[in-house]
């Protein structure tokens, strides 16, 4: 064996089972589901094509279409109340304007570690009709009578659920944000500070332009975990009542292993594929205009 | 900086407020679930505020068993240490290779082909990937679970490891393969040794994701004896318990470990959270 084809081998032997583990288990469902998107199949009996008769069923039914719309609500959410929450607690943690900063970090990144299910329970606990919440506006307002009613309203449903991923992710990304400020030059903020820069000129001079990288990036994750919102909304909801707080993977849940209609339900998870790829698409377009007005 | 002070006490107090409302906001809910699931079902009821008059440990038992919660646990644990510890391994090894071996077109194609699995979700394999387990037979077993654990982890711990290899300096693998040594005893004996903080990380994040995962326990398994805890804890949320008092001792069971685990690595934690985004 020359040294040459050593080398290679050793290649071949380091990536090879990452690379095959891979391909197996997330490429090749991928491209299968594709394929099968195209199909009517129940599991068992011979596979029927139907073109894209899934696709024109999936945007014609009005149960999907709610879910999209709660889906993009939670990347709305994600973007515009985790990132600039996250920001606003990242800065101050940053310019060190509260004692005890390690204390406030910890406690306010503790919930990523709790299983989404525990979550999803605790304040499903705490928004039922008996619950906390409720038992609490009851005392405080002095109204017994008061009940919690949002989550029987179609349009509102959801809106529990948007409060919940906020307090499930605010932490992460104040977390990446602090990562990032630190990264900033410390002479820099401190020259600033001699020169006489009030706090609101640190704050839009120096810092927030150097995040831009960063909130690209962030984007992209807020993004992608929303449309994996599944356990959440599965333990909290399941989707209900009556499909008010729907989002398309608890469709495609449904549709795939309640009804084992497998066709439909892989055309639903090729949207999703394809609507993660095409919101970061957007994002990278919007990310990609601001960067040159800036220059 | 006493000249600054003054001007920024506007701020302090803003600061103060946002963070202690915030800090609130996280513990409140929590502290509630741990002192509600020392109080039985009735006295939840009847007052959802007030604090344990005894301490009623039975909530703890009674879920433990009637949930199957030890079964469940001993799954966790052993899905989590295997698919974490297969995940770091594959991705150093990987990342060794992305870093160090040059081969730049089919690097750059592989590097790229494991970026993209970042954005897919478990839910757009689901469907074929259970299918596919059900054809080779590996459906409801432990490595019909562990394999898509792997392979949803890899994307990111290789992109860890990759970008920390690539600093290490390459004159120590020189010296070593001018002494006569291969790329497998390099890899045992440089790299891994200095890859030592990176690994951490690596765990650590991996770790959590695993302990946490629910959706393909829940869908490719569905005997008891191969379920983890995250789905017995989910029987929790519906028709098996009426009963406040276990639910809630069940969710604790549930996220004390965590706490734990995040008291003693919660500094790497957020390294490995703030790694994907802040470049080094």
């Amino acid at each position: 064996m020359t040294f040459h084809t050593s080398k290679k081998a050793y290649y071949a032997a380091f990536i090879g089972p990452a690379v095959f583990i891979y391909a197996c288990i997330i490429i090749f469902p991928v491209l299968y589901s594709l394929g099968l998107s195209f199909f009517n199949w129940n599991g068992y009996e011979k596979m029927e094509f139907v073109k894209l008769a899934n696709y024109v069923r999936m945007f014609k039914d009005d149960v999907f279409l709610l879910g999209l719309r709660n889906n993009l609500l939670i990347v709305a959410v994600s973007i515009f109340g985790q990132l600039p929450l996250g920001f606003i607690l990242a800065y101050i943690l940053y310019r060190k304007m509260v004692k005890a900063q390690s204390f406030f970090e910890s406690m306010i990144f503790l919930p990523i570690t709790i299983s989404a299910i525990v979550v999803a329970i605790l304040w499903a606990q705490i928004f039922a009709p008996t619950g906390l919440y409720t038992t609490l506006i009851q005392r405080l307002t002095d109204n017994p009578r008061y009940i919690m009613a949002v989550a029987q309203d179609k349009q509102l449903a959801i809106l529990p659920i948007l409060f919940v991923v906020l307090w499930m992710y605010t932490g992460m990304y104040m977390v990446i944000f602090l990562a990032s400020m630190q990264k900033i030059s410390p002479s820099v903020i401190e020259s600033a500070i001699i020169d006489g820069a009030s706090e609101f000129q640190i704050l839009m001079k120096i810092v927030a332009p150097s995040m831009s990288n960063i909130l690209f990036t962030t984007a992209v994750f807020a993004i992608a975990g929303s449309l994996k919102s599944f356990d959440l909304i599965f333990a909290m909801t399941s989707g209900g009542p009556a499909h008010y707080t729907e989002v398309i993977a608890i469709y495609m849940y449904t549709n795939t292993f309640k009804y084992y209609n497998y066709g439909f339900g892989s055309a639903v998870s090729i949207v999703i594929v394809a609507l993660s790829m095409g919101l970061i698409t957007i994002a990278q377009k919007v990310y990609g205009f601001f960067e040159k007005k800036y220059e | 900086m006493t000249i600054h002070n003054e001007r920024t006490t506007g701020w302090r107090v803003f600061a103060y407020i946002v963070m202690v409302f915030f800090t609130l906001l996280t513990i409140g809910p929590l502290f509630w679930l741990f002192y509600s699931s020392l109080k039985p079902h009735q006295d939840i009821i009847q007052n959802i505020f007030s604090f344990p008059k005894t301490l009623f440990f039975e909530n703890y038992t009674e879920a433990w068993r009637l949930g199957k919660l030890g079964i469940y646990s001993m799954n966790s644990i052993i899905y989590t240490a295997i698919a974490t510890g297969a995940t770091t391994m594959l991705a150093l090894m990987t990342g060794y290779g992305f870093a160090k071996f040059g081969y730049d077109k089919l690097t750059g194609f592989f590097y790229k082909f494991f970026i993209l699995g970042m954005l897919i979700t478990a839910h757009s394999v689901l469907v074929p990937l259970f299918l596919l387990e059900v054809k080779l037979n590996i459906d409801d077993t432990r490595i019909g679970v562990i394999l898509p654990y792997i392979a949803f982890g890899l994307p990111f711990l290789i992109y860890l490891a990759t970008s920390y290899i690539k600093g290490i300096p390459s004159a120590l693998e020189e010296a070593a393969l001018i002494d006569g040594a291969n790329y497998g005893q390099i890899f045992r004996m440089v790299i891994l040794p200095m890859a030592v903080p990176v690994t951490a990380t690596m765990i650590i994040y991996n770790f959590l994701g695993n302990w946490n995962e629910f959706i393909f326990v829940f869908i490719l398994t569905s005997k008891t004896a191969l379920r983890s805890l995250p789905v017995g804890i989910n029987a929790f949320a519906g028709g098996m318990s009426r009963n406040y008092g276990l639910q809630f001792a069940a969710l604790v069971i549930g996220t004390i470990p965590m706490i734990v685990f995040y008291l003693f690595f919660h500094k790497q934690l957020k390294k490995g959270f703030s790694a994907g985004a802040v470049k080094e």
